[in-house]
């Protein structure tokens, strides 16, 4: 077969974009660490949430050293805790559930970002390093006040966060 | 009535369409630059980060 030396050339090329498509991804997922949104959370009865465990009170756990984890209720058309309060250097998991509709739960600016659907916990972990607040939406349209859901994460300095949530 | 036409043979490897190499290695280079841009400023720089 004759292939003429610009096919050859732009056949290499494209290959070794691939290549570095897939190779910058799998750099981030190694070095970097990114992860998925996972399921891992499992699942829950949407129609009795007040009877759940993890969220019948909606709250800021302590779990470890530095590690914490968040079970938030996003529903019709409030995200619950609000703020949702943790400390500054801190490992949080969030485990974050709807008892009505699908809603959205993103930390406005940041990849910290996932649907929220009835009856199925989203899991996410994200690492809080300085102080701050930040914003939280709901990005899936969830009714007639879908433009007014909205939440806080306030990232506290160690020395002034109380478990539980220092006011 | 008939024309006198110039005809030149041009064999598969003679032919060397320079100017579609130079747009493409131009749309390559964009897209490149795009690329880079979009992973390692736009998404890996765009703290916080889902890490588990």
């Amino acid at each position: 077969m004759n292939i003429h030396s610009y096919e050859k050339i732009w056949l290499v090329v494209a290959i070794l974009l691939i290549v570095g498509f897939i190779s910058t991804v799998t750099y981030g997922a190694t070095a970097v660490g990114i992860d998925m949104v996972s399921d891992d959370g499992g699942t829950v009865n949407a129609s009795a949430l007040d009877e759940d465990p993890r969220f019948s009170d909606p709250r800021v756990e302590q779990v470890g050293d530095n590690e914490y984890e968040a079970y938030v209720v996003a529903q019709q058309f409030i995200f619950k805790p609000d703020p949702i309060t943790v400390p500054a250097n801190s490992t949080v998991t969030f485990f974050i559930t709807s008892p009505d509709v699908i809603h959205g739960f993103e930390i406005v600016g940041t990849n910290a970002n996932t649907m929220v659907i009835p009856g199925q916990v989203a899991e996410l972990t994200v690492n809080f390093n300085e102080a701050g607040e930040y914003g939280v939406l709901c990005h899936e349209y969830c009714g007639s006040g879908h433009h007014t859901m909205e939440g806080s994460v306030v990232v506290q300095p160690e020395d002034e966060f109380e478990n539980g949530g220092a006011e | 009535m008939e024309e006198e036409q110039t005809v030149r043979e041009l064999g598969h490897d003679e032919f060397n369409p320079n100017g579609t190499l130079a747009l493409i290695t131009l749309y390559f280079l964009i897209l490149v630059v795009m690329w880079v841009f979009m992973y390692f400023v736009e998404f890996l720089g765009n703290e916080l980060t889902v890490v588990g």
